[in-house]
């Protein structure tokens, strides 16, 4: 974030795949032993094209983008999101997010993003929106 | 519905922090958490690391999971059935962040389930409510979270 946020801000989209060693590490480190996010043949049975980023992973990136544009000093207060389509390892996707409200709080600005992953088409994967609380008045981090 | 049911997810640890953080290739956490360490102060858990966490169990036996790979605590109302389950999306709120070190209780249960019908057929919403306490009963973290449970045939559903 280079300047304090405005409604209606539209933040810089974050372009990135998920890579087949990624989705099985994390679903190691989170205990998620569900076939189709390591195991292609078994994705292909369920008519997927490669193994399926797990949703909690599309989480995690919502929030770690959405962090880092607000700089180091942000705190997530809250995430929420919905998959509507299945995104799957060596997809390009695109973190994208628009500022929906600016609000003063006890601990400076709460900012809430409205945040989306987009498939290369263009079509969202996964909507959701991100809640952070900055320090007021920051600049860029 | 409305039973809670208590995990003993164990003592958190550093270690743990970091390898979550690895996995999503958050290397400035890992720097900044041993670093934390090192200097004897508190470390604090990546912020979704609890959530994301599918289970605390140690897991059944592989020849006792799913065909899927799923646990039957990882597929709630539905053991036995021939059912898919998938993720509907997920509501995450952060009260405070665990530290290395706290014991976590997680308590969970199943809040709503309904029978809806859409474009390729009927299928079942449960939501799931989790939270997330420390010793002293204080919320670090909860979730709402939706699974949709699919008939085994139907296939090309979201994740």
């Amino acid at each position: 974030m280079n300047s304090p946020a405005a409604v209606g801000d539209v933040c810089p989209p974050r372009r990135y795949t998920h890579s087949r060693v990624q989705l099985f590490r994390f679903g190691a480190v989170s205990w998620n032993s569900h076939r189709i996010h390591y195991d292609a043949e078994f994705a292909a049975s369920e008519g997927f094209s490669d193994v399926v980023v797990q949703s909690t992973l599309h989480g995690q990136t919502l929030t770690r983008y959405a962090l880092e544009w607000a700089g180091s000093d942000a705190c997530l207060e809250s995430v929420s999101w919905r998959n509507v389509a299945t995104a799957v390892a060596g997809e390009p996707l695109t973190w994208s997010a628009t500022v929906r409200t600016v609000a003063p709080c006890d601990s400076g600005v709460r900012v809430t993003l409205d945040v989306s992953v987009l498939r290369d088409v263009g079509a969202p994967c996964v909507t959701g929106h991100v809640d952070l609380t900055c320090r007021a008045a920051r600049t860029s981090p | 519905m409305g039973r809670w049911e208590d995990e003993d997810c164990g003592t958190v640890t550093v270690k743990e922090f970091c390898r979550y953080a690895a996995a999503v290739d958050d290397v400035d956490y890992l720097r900044r958490a041993r670093a934390r360490e090192a200097a004897g102060e508190p470390v604090e858990a990546p912020p979704l690391f609890l959530a994301a966490t599918m289970s605390w169990e140690d897991g059944p036996a592989e020849e006792e999971l799913r065909p899927d790979g799923l646990a039957a605590r990882e597929s709630p109302c539905t053991q036995g059935l021939p059912v898919r389950l998938v993720h509907g999306g997920q509501s995450v709120r952060l009260t405070r962040a665990p530290l290395a070190g706290t014991r976590v209780t997680a308590s969970r249960a199943l809040v709503s389930a309904e029978r809806k019908h859409g474009r390729s057929g009927d299928f079942v919403l449960l939501g799931l409510t989790t939270r997330y306490t420390s010793p002293d009963g204080t919320e670090l973290t909860a979730v709402d979270e939706t699974v949709v449970v699919l008939d085994v045939l139907r296939k090309g559903a979201t994740t």
